[in-house]
């Protein structure tokens, strides 16, 4: 394993907001790697500090060997960042902003060519590379985005919740270039996103909230502490139920006619189900989700 | 890749129709007023005072005027795209990019010149059709060399002065509200709508201050000397028009408004350069 990006006590204040407050976290190269987040969070500002965009406060950024502060221009070959808004040209074609955008890097004309051709390959829009970046859907516009960043095959990509305002179709699409990239390129993906099921896909999930870490781990790390299995079981005799419950001193919650039961583990479930065979109209077992880890983390429902 | 920053300014501001459109409109405006009622006065003033080829006279005064006008606002329309990447965000695409930032200001400049360049040559252009369809002549050969250099620093000059204007303009509403009214403004401070001589004595030294007057002085007197041996005119008819300009009771040589003109656009630079690296200081 190693560490492509290494962060020590970052911090970053606006004023009197704190809107980075000593964080510490690493990312592993190849992985995908989340940064998930209300709005507000500190997000953007972290990934815009990593990307040389903000100059921190305090703290140390090691960015694959090279100390952030030290050689941006050295950070800046190596990372390509897609930013929440749109930053190529209306009025010029996707071709057209590439080979712009492309110049910004030390690379000879027939290079330059050959990564233009890529880039439109792997984002899937080299039909359209004519066509103006303002006259382009949003799904096709976060594409081209993606594409400009890859222009110099960077070996880190950031991308500022790419996914936010497209419909769940484009926003698959999207999703898949952004998987295959980190499989088939081996390229180390930081995102941030307030998707759960998308955080629920990488590899590893740091969650911030008013700018501090309030949980870090793999997915199934954060469901596992952070949020409990549940059973939920539509009784015919609801009087007997709850009295089942209340012996065993079982934590539950009823809503309508179904009674949820928390477990600690979903094996507990099989225990109550046979116990109470005869009076179970209808039953569920349910995982944690990361929604619900999320809301115990913070104390809050996410924000759209 | 400052050549290809240029291009893709060039690209942007020739596709944005309306903004090249707008960046004219002061031109428009200035002949529309002409040919309405400003023509006709200035060209009865003008028969008292010379008589001959009065018409052709007026009409080259009144394109000079448009030519240095021009090289204003259409340096103004091409820094346009300077704010707009500013207030879009557009410009953190290039400040995450390996390019310094001194390359990516000068694109800027040096597209606000070329765009200035060429528009008032576009402008030339057209200024001799309507002259020549007027019943005036073409200029010489070397008339129109001296007016393509003359342009060359008009618009060296221009684009200093808005170059320093829009280090401080972060807002696209704000960009909007400078251009209408550097637009209509420069007609005034170049001496254009009103003649020089028509104005009070404080107006006239604030225009004398302001260096685009010169080069419109110099256009005037190259253009205006295909109609008329210039040695011929009242001194006071060409003071009235702003042929020449007159400082402490001395007409200023044509090596003055030069010195002037590259003297300032030296200095607006800069004092643009440094509000530029001020700002990034953060």
């Amino acid at each position: 394993m190693e560490k492509i990006i290494n962060v020590t006590n970052l911090q970053k204040s606006y004023g009197n907001v704190k809107a980075v407050n000593g964080i510490d976290f690493y990312v592993e190269k190849g992985s995908l790697f989340a940064f998930l987040g209300p709005n507000g969070a500190g997000k953007t500002t972290t990934i815009n500090i990593l990307s040389t965009l903000l100059s921190k406060d305090v703290g140390d950024v090691n960015i694959d060997g090279i100390n952030l502060g030290e050689s941006e221009d050295a950070i800046r070959n190596l990372i390509g960042i897609v930013f929440q808004e749109g930053v190529l040209d209306p009025l010029l074609s996707i071709k057209e902003n590439l080979e712009t955008r492309g110049s910004f890097y030390k690379m000879s004309k027939e290079v330059l060519k050959e990564r233009i051709k890529l880039a439109l390959e792997v984002t899937g829009i080299a039909n359209i590379s004519s066509r103006k970046y303002g006259t382009l859907s949003g799904g096709q516009k976060r594409r081209a985005d993606i594409a400009r960043a890859l222009l110099h095959s960077p070996k880190i990509l950031f991308l500022d919740e790419p996914t936010t305002g497209l419909d769940p179709q484009t926003r698959k699409n999207v999703w898949n270039t952004i998987i295959h990239l980190q499989k088939e390129e081996n390229m180390t993906i930081f995102l941030t996103t307030h998707y759960m099921e998308e955080a629920d896909k990488a590899d590893y999930v740091v969650v911030i909230d008013n700018g501090e870490i309030a949980a870090k781990g793999t997915p199934s790390y954060l469901k596992d502490n952070y949020s409990n299995d549940l059973l939920e079981i539509k009784p015919i005799n609801e009087e007997k139920l709850i009295n089942y419950l209340t012996l065993n001193n079982l934590d539950y919650r009823k809503q309508s006619d179904v009674y949820s039961i928390k477990l600690n583990n979903t094996i507990e479930s099989i225990n109550i189900i046979n116990n109470n065979k005869d009076n179970i109209a209808s039953f569920q077992v349910l995982n944690g989700t990361l929604d619900d880890a999320f809301i115990n983390i913070t104390g809050k429902e996410i924000r759209e | 890749m400052i050549l290809q920053l240029i291009k893709r300014n060039l690209k942007i501001f020739f596709r944005d129709k309306a903004s090249v459109f707008f960046s004219l409109l002061g031109v428009f405006i200035i002949i529309g007023l002409y040919v309405i009622f400003l023509g006709k006065m200035m060209i009865n003033y003008t028969d008292q005072m010379v008589g001959i080829n009065s018409r052709f006279l007026m009409t080259s005064w009144i394109m000079a005027g448009v030519i240095s006008v021009t090289t204003i606002t259409t340096c103004n329309g091409a820094f346009g795209i300077m704010v707009e990447d500013t207030a879009l965000n557009r410009m953190n695409d290039f400040k995450v990019s390996p390019i310094k930032r001194w390359q990516l200001v000068l694109s800027y400049v040096l597209s606000a010149m070329i765009v200035g360049f060429l528009m008032s040559l576009l402008t030339l252009i057209l200024s001799e059709v309507y002259i020549y369809i007027d019943g005036g002549t073409l200029l010489s050969f070397i008339a129109f060399i001296k007016v393509l250099a003359l342009i060359v620093l008009s618009v060296f000059s221009s684009s200093s002065l808005i170059f320093l204007i829009m280090a401080f303009i972060k807002s696209q509403n704000a960009f909007g509200t400078a251009s209408s009214i550097i637009g209509t403004l420069a007609g005034f401070l170049m001496g254009i709508y009103i003649p020089v001589g028509n104005l009070p004595v404080g107006v006239q030294t604030v225009i004398k201050i302001f260096p685009l007057s010169h080069s419109g002085a110099l256009i005037r007197q190259t253009m205006m000397s295909e109609a008329v041996s210039l040695e011929n005119l009242p001194e006071e008819f060409k003071l009235f028009l702003g042929l020449n300009f007159e400082v402490n009771g001395e007409i200023l040589s044509n090596w003055i408004h030069i010195a002037y003109l590259l003297v300032s656009g030296v200095v607006f630079y800069l004092l643009a350069i440094i509000v530029v690296s001020r700002k990034r200081s953060k």
